[in-house]
């Protein structure tokens, strides 16, 4: 049997008291710890997954037909509706710059597809030129086949996700609604984690002839030199008629601009959420200190210094914050898949890897952001416990 | 059998109450000496001052004018007024106390209730083991037991277990069987007698019961806040 007993195992025994209402105070910090760390993981999380978007492209500059920059950027990481088109000749014109490594012409068709899904959806073919685009994507895997080698075949190589989708195999047919062209499946992508996944690459003559756009194509994506001076190359682009140049860097600075807005909200909201959790240990814990008013005096009379009492209080508060946070990282590791689910549907535009990245370090930054705010939150319902006179309480009681 | 050192000195001990501009005299010039190993209760209809005189000469509350010495050391006494902290050097240790509320925690043992003022404070001299205290309390098979599975003078006698584990030289009961029926109160005096016997404790006790006044060496009655002859 001990002989001893210390004010730690008396605050955490005093927990005990209102088990419902330590732990709903317990839930609501965990609650918060876990939008506190989420976020935290999706301001790292996202960055990243963008930067490696742009990086799998394969190219750094993209030239579009003049319009919507904002339209720009999203036709660049993930293909776009209400298309514009330029003349194919803008690429003899682009090459002729000594910046320009390798450009490769695209040309992006869409369709509404009736059978796809339950309700029908658009089908999006990207019309690329094979001597110059599988050497800039050098990064994709075949699962089955191979590129198609001839600029004008009636075939296609299908994205991972797209195959998986339209139940394609290599010498399959895939028909074009409307049109009632079959192209032959000459490939089939391993999982990229990038747009291409999605994607449904038919040799550029081939789309242009399909969909009656000869010589049209939706954008040019330029590989730049090593040490070319990119915004130079971007002036000398900007001198070609009726273009719009979206360089990495831009694209970059536009969808953080539009992810911006969300990232407030999503603060907003997470601030909002610590503040009601903290109000929520300092209403608990100053309701058990009225309630056990009499008791603290007690303590006082058996030999308690105002700190005992205070360090007891305070170690209350900091118990419930540490559980608090303890769970609520836990839930941010276990749920970071529904989280990054959660904020995908909030986007506007999101990359295709990991949004939240929740790392160990994150999750002890958090636990001990939550922790200080325990100990901030503490202060007040323990120093109106330390001030309790013996005296009052023995007064009280006779009342 | 009470000694011949004294445990208390008071004299000319005086409490005053404002409220509003009504001045309450609780304790009016009450001069008292108390000798270690003395049991000593104090009578008194309701309003006689008996409570804050106990709770003057306990140390957890200050007079208003007079003097008061706790084995010959001054408390406090004329434009002497001791710190709330200074008052707990002096309560933890002098002074064991028990109140007609027992005050234990509900969520720790019977066993824990007991060494709760070790988490605090504990003096020197106090008992390594506070089982000798609970055996001589008949607490021994309770011991595991919470506070919610006691009868009210099982409660009572953890509360006193409690306010002895300090090893106190005067303990401190404050209608220690008010909320119990005859026969558990008749078992607390018994227990505060025996300590007294025993232990030579000094305790000063504050009760309704004159039943319970007469197991004293001494019975000082109060009335409107002065000792009345």
């Amino acid at each position: 049997m001990p002989k001893k007993i210390n004010i730690y195992q008396v605050a955490y025994k005093n927990l005990l008291r209102k088990k419902t209402r330590s732990a709903l105070t317990i839930l609501g910090i965990g609650l918060s710890a876990w939008v506190l760390v989420s976020l935290l993981g999706f301001n790292k999380g996202y960055e990243s997954a963008l930067n490696k978007d742009i990086d799998n492209m394969g190219f750094q500059v993209l030239v579009t037909a003049k319009g919507c920059p904002y339209e720009a950027a999203t036709l660049m990481l993930k293909g776009g509706t209400g298309l514009r088109y330029m003349k194919e000749a803008v690429i003899a014109d682009i090459l002729k710059h000594p910046e320009v490594e390798k450009v490769t012409p695209q040309l992006m068709a869409a369709i509404f597809d009736p059978n796809r899904g339950e309700t029908g959806g658009i089908n999006a073919y990207l019309g690329v030129d094979p001597t110059t685009f599988p050497a800039m994507k050098a990064y994709l895997k075949f699962k089955q086949g191979v590129w198609f080698t001839d600029p004008a075949a009636m075939e296609a190589v299908v994205g991972y996700e797209a195959a998986e989708l339209e139940q394609r195999e290599v010498g399959d047919k895939l028909l074009i609604p409307e049109k009632n062209v079959e192209l032959k499946v000459v490939g089939i992508l391993s999982r990229s984690g990038t747009a291409d996944d999605g994607t449904i690459f038919v040799p550029l003559r081939t789309v242009q002839k399909i969909f009656g756009k000869e010589g049209l194509i939706t954008a040019a994506g330029i590989k730049v030199n090593k040490n070319a001076n990119m915004n130079e190359l971007e002036n000398k682009l900007y001198d070609l008629p009726d273009v719009q140049v979206v360089s990495m860097a831009q694209v970059k600075t536009t969808i953080m601009s539009l992810v911006s807005t969300a990232k407030v909200m999503v603060f907003s909201i997470a601030l909002i959420a610590i503040l009601i959790a903290m109000l929520g240990v300092v209403n608990t814990i100053l309701m058990s200190v009225f309630e056990r008013f009499q008791e603290i005096g007690i303590i006082k009379s058996m030999g308690a210094m105002p700190w005992d009492v205070f360090r007891m209080i305070w170690t209350e508060t900091v118990i419930l914050c540490l559980l608090g946070g303890a769970i609520g990282v836990a839930f941010s590791f276990a749920l970071s898949k529904i989280t990054d689910l959660l904020i995908r549907r909030l986007l506007p535009y999101t990359p295709t890897g990991s949004l939240v990245i929740i790392n160990p370090r994150l999750g002890l930054l958090t636990l001990g952001v939550v922790v200080a705010i325990g100990l901030v939150s503490g202060v007040y319902p323990a120093w109106r416990a330390a001030r309790v006179r013996p005296l009052e309480s023995i007064r009280s009681e006779g009342e | 059998m009470a000694g011949n050192e004294i445990a208390l000195e008071a004299l000319h001990l005086k409490k005053i109450y404002h409220r509003g501009s009504e001045d309450i005299l609780a304790v009016d010039d009450v001069s008292l000496t108390i000798r270690k190993g003395e049991f000593v209760s104090f009578i008194g209809p309701s309003g006689s001052g008996k409570t804050t005189l106990i709770n003057i000469l306990g140390c957890l509350d200050n007079a208003s004018a007079g003097s008061l010495k706790v084995g010959g050391e001054t408390v406090f006494a004329e434009n002497c007024k001791l710190s709330e902290s200074d008052l707990t050097k002096i309560r933890r240790r002098v002074f064991g106390y028990i109140f007609q509320k027992f005050y234990l925690v509900p969520t720790l043992t019977v066993y824990e209730n007991v060494l709760l003022p070790f988490a605090f404070f504990r003096k020197p001299e106090a008992k390594a083991d506070p089982m000798e205290i609970l055996t001589f309390l008949g607490l021994e098979k309770r011991i595991d037991h919470r506070p919610s599975e006691l009868s009210g003078g099982e409660m009572q006698r953890v509360a006193i277990a409690r306010a002895l584990v300090n090893k106190p030289e005067i303990l401190l009961a404050d209608e220690p069987t008010g909320n119990l029926d005859t026969k558990r109160s008749g078992e607390i005096g018994e227990v505060l007698k025996t300590l007294n016997q025993k232990e030579s404790l000094t305790v000063l006790l504050v009760t309704h019961n004159p039943t319970l006044a007469k197991i004293a060496h001494r019975t000082v009655s109060l009335r409107d806040g002065r000792i009345a002859v």
